[in-house]
């Protein structure tokens, strides 16, 4: 009896031993490399391959030189030598597209000073100012005065969405970088009048233009009633909206809005706009961009470029003449199903990451989470990840840690993170240092870096980078840095996504200006 | 002598007190004129080895129970109490009086009153220590109800068995807010076959509950339910593989059916388990908390289509069967209706099939395991996005085991067990295998 005792316990004992002999445990590191991350089809990575890689990509033009999302933010940045001017989307009650950050106009704009919390008082005028041929009002009073009724209803004071776009050019989107700036702050961006931008007139600065002033400074650009409403009273038009709160029935004449601008130093770098949230735009938001981008010659689906037309000639960005002029971007579902239906994937697109528990936002960055994101990203037609990284001064959510930026690899997809304000952050994801070390991702991670005639080392190098691309408020300092570690003005790079290949962007421009230089030559 | 050492552990126990989980006769015990006291005590200390396609389990051994009981009849009363540290810690386990008398025509009836188990379900009226495997089956530990405070009637004979109480939600009243619940239950099953050697059992056990308690945020009582279960096994005892939280429970039906069949070499069990869930909640007042920026709803309607509530339905059942190769006969317990335990020195090979069904999955909806949340469009929207599914988990479980009794008191189980998850928020875990031994002994 007590040797049957015995002998059961020592071989449940034996059991137990053998149990924790090869226990593991959760480990996200190990996870990333377990889990199958859907990958890109060869007709995606043909439109991913559109982007050049280690792209500068100019957040909000700049958000520290010049007042963001302006005339001056992205003259800047083009002529300092980005590759994308990145932009945000909104759109005007009559549905101009926009490229402005904030819905609410209040933190960049004087808006509070010239509308109050009211609808403009000059609405009705500008109702009024449509006029027939002879000369007589168009709309009449009682139609103005309903009209202006459904305004009242409709108003969300300071939002984009709730003023005429000509209402928009009153506003002052200058003054206030110099008062919350003051160190780059310059009488320029106040003097000379920086206007909430429209996404037509980033595509003109990108093409080397600037805007159309007349002698007062003010820019030149007229409006009338689109040609299908001119027939209709204000409440026909309202009825014929498919939301009521927009009105897009004013057609305003870019043709003479821009002009050459004398300063361009020849760059012609791509664009880089985002979809905001759906609620705060028109539900057809990303068909108006697709036709905005039409009539602009910048949509590649209605206007291809040749195939073989170079990022870079002659020391000069030339990634808007190429089909990667512009990419797209967004953080929320509606819009990525929009883009999936209008643009079919043919256009670029990054989908971004930021962690939360908001609607739109990543609630689980586990291994699993990141693939599930990674899949729904591809199943939309994304060709890119753009996620949050940390440190100062923003402290966002880390979201590109090795082991996400090795998903990202795995999955054959360009990853952009958002947004770089030091040389701490770009040496840390470009595998300088911190993690430059050796990783478990190195065969996906690790490329080789040959000597250039501008790099600062002379042997070739090897390092993680965990980065394909990414958004900068310093774009200045990371065109330098690129340069300096060999990653730009280069013809020996290794290309992550084709094994054995290198990447050769040696014609872009080697020499960054000074930043205020550019800004003085600019004329701020 | 012996009477003055258990007369202070009867003091002891009384004044610590925290199902009736043993069903053989106590070994030690007291008598005298019209009173008996009895004392006793068990421990299962099981090891376990696990291996999973992703989400590990955590090998190693545990002492899944260990508890002293105690009893005292008098006459027709009968006083009962147990008390558990398992895992370290102390906890509450059955403690109630009960009344009996045998009427002239053999049939018993019962009236007991305490914390015990709900009448309804098998598996859980079947003390563990008499159980023919490690783990109760895992549907009747997701779906199934364990002990609450009550009181209950039960009339039984050799044909019948009707045992039907009334009880609250849970032991000690401590909820944040609420009242405690309230509950109506049974369980009513017939006897075709009862003698020394065959028993054949067959019925149905219904519940109905109101869930009362829960927590107050911003004026509304949140009730939430929560089901789950480990898989079928003690060492690793987490919930988080097969779980499902439940908000604005409100009502809580349980239907059930079962069948057992036992003869000297053999016995075969099953049960089916339904669970409906209603939900009610102060929808309003979650809509006025929610008017709380410009970008709220705008209308009451508007907030209603966004935040659907629905009912859900569970489903569970399980299969065992026993075989004994060597030992003494396969017993049945009239007065709990159950399988009785080992004893004696014996060897059976058992099996089991079980199923636990906690999905509820509105067909056609989006999962995204990055937010883990369902989408009710089937794809995903940025607003509005609430869904009404369920994604708990279904699991199926099959279950070999050998079990071998020394004697009466002591005895050790081995059993594999397989199990194949189908949860979308854990679309890794597929499989889980497990092999645990346990030796117990109780007296």
């Amino acid at each position: 009896m007590k040797k049957q005792v015995l002998l059961s316990a020592l071989a449940l004992g034996a059991v137990a031993l053998t149990s924790c002999e090869n226990q593991e445990f959760q480990n996200e590191k190990e996870d990333a490399m377990r889990i199958d991350v859907q990958q890109i089809s060869p007709e995606m990575a043909k439109v991913r391959d559109y982007v050049p890689l280690y792209a500068v990509i100019a957040h909000r033009g700049s958000t520290f030189w010049a007042p963001e999302e302006t005339e001056s933010a992205w003259r800047w940045a083009r002529n300092i030598g980005a590759d994308y001017l990145e932009s945000d989307l909104q759109a005007s009650k009559d549905c101009i597209v926009l490229a402005n950050h904030d819905d609410n106009l209040a933190r960049t704009t004087n808006i509070e000073k010239v509308f109050s919390e009211y609808v403009p008082s000059t609405r009705k005028d500008f109702y009024r100012s449509f006029r027939n041929p002879d000369g007589t009002q168009h709309f009449s009073e009682e139609d103005i005065e309903q009209q202006y009724q459904a305004d009242v209803n409709s108003f969300r004071p300071y939002y984009a969405m709730s003023y005429y776009f000509h209402e928009l050019l009153m506003l002052d989107a200058g003054s206030w970088f110099n008062e919350t700036n003051p160190e780059q702050a310059r009488p320029a961006f106040a003097e000379q009048h920086q206007y909430v931008s429209a996404l037509r007139d980033q595509i003109a600065y990108a093409e080397g233009k600037k805007l159309n002033r007349d002698a007062n400074g003010e820019r030149v650009i007229t409006y009338k009633i689109k040609d299908q409403y001119k027939d209709m009273t204000l409440a026909e038009i309202r009825a014929a909206m498919p939301q009521a709160k927009y009105m897009a029935f004013v057609e305003y004449d870019f043709s003479n809005a821009y002009v050459p601008d004398p300063a361009d130093n020849g760059n012609r770098p791509g664009i880089y706009p985002e979809f905001k949230e759906s609620w705060v735009n028109p539900a057809n938001m990303v068909q108006l961009v697709y036709d905005e981008l039409n009539a602009c010659g910048w949509n590649i689906i209605t206007k291809k470029e040749p195939e073989n037309a170079p990022f870079y000639i002659n020391g000069k960005v030339n990634i808007g003449n190429t089909n990667g002029k512009v990419i797209l971007q967004t953080f929320t579902f509606d819009a990525l199903r929009q883009y999936k239906e209008v643009f079919k994937g043919q256009v670029p697109m990054c989908y971004l990451l930021w962690e939360g528990t908001y609607a739109t936002d990543l609630t689980y960055t586990t291994p699993t989470g990141y693939a599930d994101i990674i899949k729904f990203a591809l199943d939309n037609g994304c060709h890119i990840i753009g996620p949050a990284i940390s440190g100062a001064p923003n402290n966002y959510p880390e979201m590109n840690k090795p082991w996400q930026a090795y998903m990202i690899r795995k999955s054959g997809m360009l990853n952009h993170p958002y947004s770089f304000d030091s040389y701490a952050q770009m040496g840390k994801y470009m595998g300088i240092y911190n993690y430059g070390i050796e990783t478990k991702y190195d065969s996906l991670m690790r490329i080789k870096v040959d000597p250039s005639p501008y790099s600062i080392f002379t042997t070739q190098q090897s390092m993680p980078v965990y980065m394909d691309g990414f958004f900068t408020n310093r774009s200045e300092m990371s065109l330098r840095f690129m340069i300096d570690q060999g990653f730009r003005c280069n013809s020996k790079i290794g290309n992550p996504f084709k094994e054995g290949a290198w990447y050769d962007n040696s014609q872009a421009p080697h020499n960054v200006q000074d930043a205020e230089e550019v800004l003085r030559e600019l004329g701020y | 002598m012996k009477k003055y050492l258990l007369l202070p552990a009867m003091a002891v126990c009384c004044l610590t007190a925290a199902a009736q989980d043993f069903d053989n006769t106590p070994t030690i015990e007291l008598k005298k004129n019209d009173f008996r006291f009895t004392v006793g005590a068990r421990m299962m200390a099981d090891v376990a080895y696990y291996h999973s396609d992703f989400t590990p389990l955590k090998s190693g051994g545990s002492l899944s129970d260990a508890r002293i009981r105690t009893s005292f009849a008098y006459k027709d009363w009968y006083f009962y109490a147990d008390f558990g540290f398992g895992g370290g810690k102390f906890s509450q386990k059955n403690i109630f009086a009960q009344w009996s008398r045998t009427n002239l025509k053999g049939a018993t009836n019962y009236v007991k009153a305490g914390y015990y188990n709900d009448p309804g379900s098998m598996a859980r009226n079947t003390s563990l220590a008499s159980y023919h495997f490690i783990s109760r089956p895992g549907c009747t530990m997701a779906l199934g109800i364990g002990r609450e405070l009550g009181i209950s009637y039960k009339i039984q004979n050799k044909s019948f068995f009707l045992n039907q109480g009334i009880s609250t939600d849970h032991a000690y009243n401590e909820q944040t807010a609420g009242f405690d619940g309230i509950a109506v239950s049974g369980r009513w099953l017939y006897r075709p076959v009862n003698d020394a050697r065959n028993t054949f059992h067959i019925g149905v056990n219904a519940r109905f509950a109101h869930n009362g308690n829960g927590k107050v945020v911003n004026n509304v009582l949140q009730r939430t339910l929560t089901l789950g279960q480990a898989m079928e096994t003690y060492v690793d005892g987490t919930q988080d593989l097969v779980s499902a939280e439940l908000p604005w429970a409100n009502n809580v039906i349980n239907v059930g059916a079962e069948v057992l069949y036992k003869n000297p070499k053999f016995f075969a069990r099953g049960e089916f388990l339904w669970k409906h869930v209603t939900k009610s909640r102060d929808s309003y007042s979650l809509f006025e908390d929610a008017q709380d920026n410009i970008d709220c709803w705008g209308t009451y309607e508007a907030w209603l289509a966004a935040n659907p509530l629905r009912n859900n339905n569970f489903y569970g059942g399980y299969v065992e069967l026993g075989y004994k190769i060597f030992g003494d006969p396969y017993t049945y317990n009239d007065s709990e209706a159950v399988l009785g335990g080992f004893s004696g020195k014996s060897l059976e090979i058992v099996a089991r099939y079980n199923y636990t069904g906690l999905n509820d999955i509105v067909d056609g909806e989006y999962y995204s395991a990055g937010r883990d949340q369902y989408y009710p469009a089937g794809y995903m929207q940025d607003y509005p996005f609430a869904s009404s599914s369920v994604g708990g988990g279904n699991v199926n479980s099959v279950t070999v085991g050998l079990n071998f009794s020394f004697n009466k008191y002591i005895q050790v189980m081995a059993d594999y067990t397989y199990s194949h998850l189908d949860r979308d928020k854990l679309p890794y875990d597929r499989n889980f295998h497990s092999v645990q031994g346990r030796v117990q002994f109780t007296f």
